[in-house]
């Protein structure tokens, strides 16, 4: 047990943390819950550091600590920091503004669960804990907007979250254990296996977005402030996605997994930017962006265990796409939610500018970005694992990318307006910081690429 | 020794940040920088000649690890392929920016762009790492996009759109082919790539055909080449110029790099269906650049037809089976790559010089300018001329290997000698129509060449003069090369 623990301490850092935020918030003093959970969120991530090459399994096999659970810490930990600032640039000195900050890192903890899971219980456990502080987060302004963002998505992951456990008690009947280390025993029983991958598939399909689970995403995204709905873009999206590299990873291929995830793949990337194609407002243009991203790190798991570009792909992918996904979001917050807001930004802004440029981009894949070397190696793992059909359609689907994409980087250098060039105050210095890391990040780590595992 | 090619590779770009900290950019001040700094590139690159190359291989290779993991390196190097063309780039980027002094409109960012593109470009001719390579290549498309859509004429938000999903379309299947080369090697060293082709049978196809439809769209070779008259014509001169003069070579460059010496075998037996490409698309562009009276739109057809000829050139090396045609074959090839780009350079400056003046560029509006602006007129007769392929002129000495090649490989095929005869129609055409004749008195009043412009025109055209009368440390470079070339 103690020794366990010692493999906890950045989970064990980030609940104090969360504690001590409430705590703050109690005696509302906002600020201080802030920075508390900054500080919280660095102490994590450094404690990461040394756990980075121990591979290993904590309380019964329940918690995984291993590649993929250290380098979700290493990239939602500082993801969720970025995006405590994106919420004070946003709700600066608003009623129960501490509380959202708390409930961010909250939701993270949950991710890690996610993250880490080793066992159906807490995989359950992590779903749970994301979607009720996601639900609150979403509804935090209290409009009528957020209010049916909120129920929407509160409905949705009810009804998801149940089907899922439903599902699971199949895998637990046909395994006998609740343990995924012990899904090989549901080799030869083909129709269990499949009743609980498409349970699981409902479950985190939803948290991760994928198409048909996506109708959320967008209203949630839409309602919810810019802030909450970049962190939820982000932050339990790619926990959903290492949830599925956890679960996937130890089902036998013979219930056919790889196919199914691969079609979910082709039809998630399609969809979502053929859906974002004819969107006018920012943010849902964004969120179904996000949905089509999603489909990319499908790529990766369905190549798990049998090329070894997968799991380092998935990660890049996520690494990447938290750092861009973040910057297009907190240029949202600079620019305005609607598509016409952007006109003229380059001219006005030259420098946020040109970082909304290389974060658009980058989601495009265009080298040497950092969302390129993502792809190369979903694209890489796709084609070794024998998906060369999925990898075509990513390519594809590439080139609808960039004129999704193009739509929100040719009227940022059209002339501004004339009412609105003159409006455009300069940036909340919180975003100025989550623009400027999230931007070197993207710039920067393609040609740092050797540093992530291989 | 000091990484030269790295220097060369990587100044522009160092020059573009270093101007954009800079507290002054007027126009002055910016353009000097841009002069300063591609004249100092180009300057560079003439030290990388004179390092030399060495047979059978690659020379001057700069390697530091990148990616240890999936084996993917920073590596540059030359051989007789690219270091003719790393040295026209140098040139061309050179003169580009004599020539876009003029412009003052947000002249920072044009200039930071046009640095930006001549890495993209170097790279792209010296890497020797295939995402490497992959990554300049794609670069450069971002770098033409914003050039077009920023600086470009009347229509230029569809053309740089156009452009770029085009062309994005264009390249993806090269990464698919490169991450298949990969796979079936273990690494992204292009040298291994080339040593040891390492597809065979099917795989070898696919990767070759998913190549061939990306060189295909840079080249552009019919029926892939649509979407090149939209892009060229809203284009700003320089942007012309480089991606005329450049930019198409990456496509017949990879053809040679990447089609040919990859994926050898499954190049000689596609060699008839690209070698039919190649004649389609010099009989095609020919006809369809008579057809045209926009100027810039004619040259610009003029390029698929040159380009037609440098696809056939490498399309019988792969068919023939006397190594010394072989070899006759690419040289040709090789060298119409180059006189491509100083001739066409050429024309498009000419070409935008004349619009300069009088705003418009369709043959018809013009007349008699001869006696008007003599120096401008002489400079595009002698460069029309040269792009139709006269003796003595840079494209004579390259079409006629290609040609002599194919009449001994794949005598059929000189059917293409038929679009020699309309590109000459065509600026005989041409030259009539804008220099001859009566003046057109709308423009009596047109100045001839500045000293500005005279120092962008009269290197092309020495140029081609002496690529066209004395070819030979031209192609000596080339041969030195293709000789030694195993595929």
């Amino acid at each position: 047990m103690a020794r366990d623990l010692s493999f906890l301490i950045p989970e064990i850092l980030l609940s104090l943390a969360v504690v001590a935020m409430l705590i703050a918030e109690m005696a509302r003093l906002a600020r201080l819950a802030l920075w508390i959970g900054l500080v919280g969120l660095t102490a994590a991530t450094l404690a990461t550091l040394p756990l980075l090459a121990t591979d290993t399994i904590v309380f019964g096999g329940t918690y995984r600590i291993d590649l993929l659970n250290g380098w979700a810490k290493l990239i939602l930990l500082p993801g969720t920091a970025l995006s405590l600032l994106l919420a004070r640039a946003e709700i600066a000195g608003k009623e129960r503004e501490g509380s959202v900050y708390s409930l961010l890192c909250l939701v993270t903890l949950g991710a890690l669960m996610l993250a880490g899971a080793g066992d159906m219980m807490m995989l359950v456990l992590g779903v749970v804990l994301t979607g009720l502080g996601s639900f609150a987060l979403v509804a935090y302004p209290r409009d009528d907007a957020a209010t049916e963002a909120g129920m929407k998505y509160l409905v949705f992951g009810a009804v998801t979250g149940s089907v899922m456990i439903y599902g699971l008690t199949f895998w637990f009947g046909g395994a006998g254990s609740t343990l995924f280390a012990d899904l090989g025993a549901l080799d030869g029983k083909p129709l269990i296996a499949i009743a609980g991958l498409v349970a699981v598939i409902v479950g985190l399909g939803y948290k991760a977005s994928l198409v048909p689970f996506h109708f959320w995403a967008p209203d949630a995204y839409d309602g919810a402030p810019v802030s909450v709905a970049a962190y939820l873009s982000v932050i339990t999206k790619t926990a959903a996605i290492f949830a599925f590299a956890q679960v996937l990873r130890d089902l036998p291929t013979g219930s056919g997994w790889p196919l199914v995830i691969a079609l979910i793949s082709a039809a998630t990337m399609t969809y979502g930017y053929l859906a974002a194609v004819v969107q006018t407002n920012l943010v849902r243009l964004i969120a179904y962006s996000s949905v089509a991203q999603s489909g990319y790190f499908l790529m990766g798991i369905v190549a798990l265990g049998v090329s070894p570009l997968a799991v380092p792909g998935v990660i890049i992918m996520a690494a990447a796409y938290v750092a861009m996904n973040l910057g297009a979001f907190a240029i949202v917050l600079v620019a305005g939610r609607h598509l016409d807001d952007i006109r003229g930004f380059g001219r006005t802004h030259p420098i946020a500018g040109v970082a909304m440029v290389v974060f658009l981009l980058s989601l495009t894949g265009i080298p040497p970005l950092f969302g390129f070397v993502g792809k190369v190696y979903l694209f890489g793992a796709a084609i070794e694992a024998g998906y060369l059909w999925l990898a075509i359609i990513g390519i594809l689907n590439s080139v609808l990318a960039l004129g999704v994409y193009l739509r929100i980087v040719v009227p940022m250098y059209q002339a501004a307006p004339e009412d609105v060039a003159g409006f455009r105050n300069s940036p909340h210095p919180a975003l100025i910081a989550v623009i400027g890391v999230t931007s070197v990040v993207t710039l920067g780590m393609g040609l740092l690429a050797g540093l992530f595992p291989g | 020794m000091l990484p030269l090619l790295s220097i060369a590779t990587f100044l522009p770009i160092l020059g573009g940040l270093v101007l954009m900290a800079l507290p002054d950019r007027s126009a002055r001040v910016t353009h000097g920088v841009s002069i300063g700094v591609t004249g100092l590139t180009f300057l560079i690159t003439l030290a990388i000649w004179a390092r030399g190359i060495v047979p059978g291989g690659f020379a001057q290779i700069e390697e530091i690890s990148w990616i240890p993991a999936i084996g993917a390196a920073y590596r540059l190097g030359l051989d007789g392929l690219s270091l003719p063309l790393v040295l026209l780039t140098s040139l061309l980027f050179l003169l580009s920016a004599i020539y876009s002094a003029r412009v003052t409109e947000r002249a920072a960012t044009y200039v930071v762009l046009m640095l930006m593109l001549e890495t993209a470009s170097l790279g792209t001719f010296m890497a020797l790492d295939g995402l490497l390579f992959y990554i300049f290549f794609e670069v450069s498309l971002v770098g033409m996009y914003f050039m077009i859509a920023g600086w470009g004429y009347e229509d230029r938000q569809r053309a740089a759109l156009m452009f770029f999903l085009y062309t994005l379309l264009g390249s993806l299947p090269l990464l698919l082919a490169i991450l298949g080369l990969y796979l079936s090697s273990g690494s992204f060293d292009m040298r291994v790539w080339i040593d040891a082709p390492p597809l065979t049978g099917i795989a070898a196809m696919l990767a070759l055909i998913a190549m061939l439809f990306t060189f295909a769209v840079k080249i552009p070779a019919f029926p892939v080449h649509t979407w090149l008259p939209a892009a060229h014509v809203q284009a700003p001169t320089a942007g012309s110029v480089i991606l005329a003069g450049v930019m198409l070579k990456f496509g017949t460059y990879g053809l040679i790099r990447f089609a040919l010496q990859m994926t050898p075998e499954a190049f000689t037996r596609a060699g008839v269906v690209i070698l039919v490409f190649g004649v389609v698309s010099a009989i095609y562009g020919a006809f369809a650049a008579l057809a045209q009276s926009d100027l810039k739109k004619m040259i610009a057809y003029t390029s698929v037809n040159h380009m037609g000829y440098v696809v056939m050139g490498v399309a019988v090396a792969a068919l023939a089976t006397d190594p010394a045609m072989r070899v006759v074959a690419l040289d040709g090839a090789t060298l119409q790559m180059i006189s491509h780009g100083i001739v066409t350079g050429a024309l498009f400056f000419l070409v935008g010089m004349l619009q300069d003046r009088a705003h418009v560029r369709d043959m018809g509006d013009f007349g008699g300018l001869l006696g008007q602006v003599p120096w401008l007129g002489w400079a595009f007769i002698l460069s029309a001329f040269a792009s139709l392929g006269l003796p003595g002129l840079a494209h004579f000495p390259a079409e006629f290997q290609v040609f002599l090649a194919t009449l001994n490989a794949q005598p059929w095929a000189v059917v293409a000698i038929l679009a020699i005869v309309v590109t000459a129609g065509l600026y005989l055409r041409s030259v009539a129509a804008v220099f001859l004749g009566e003046l057109n008195q709308k423009w009596a009043a047109m100045p001839d060449l500045d000293r500005r412009e005279m120092l962008v025109i009269v290197p092309l055209l020495i140029l081609t003069i002496l690529i066209g009368v004395a070819p030979a440390w031209l192609l000596n470079m080339i041969h030195t090369t293709m000789a030694s070339l195993s595929f």
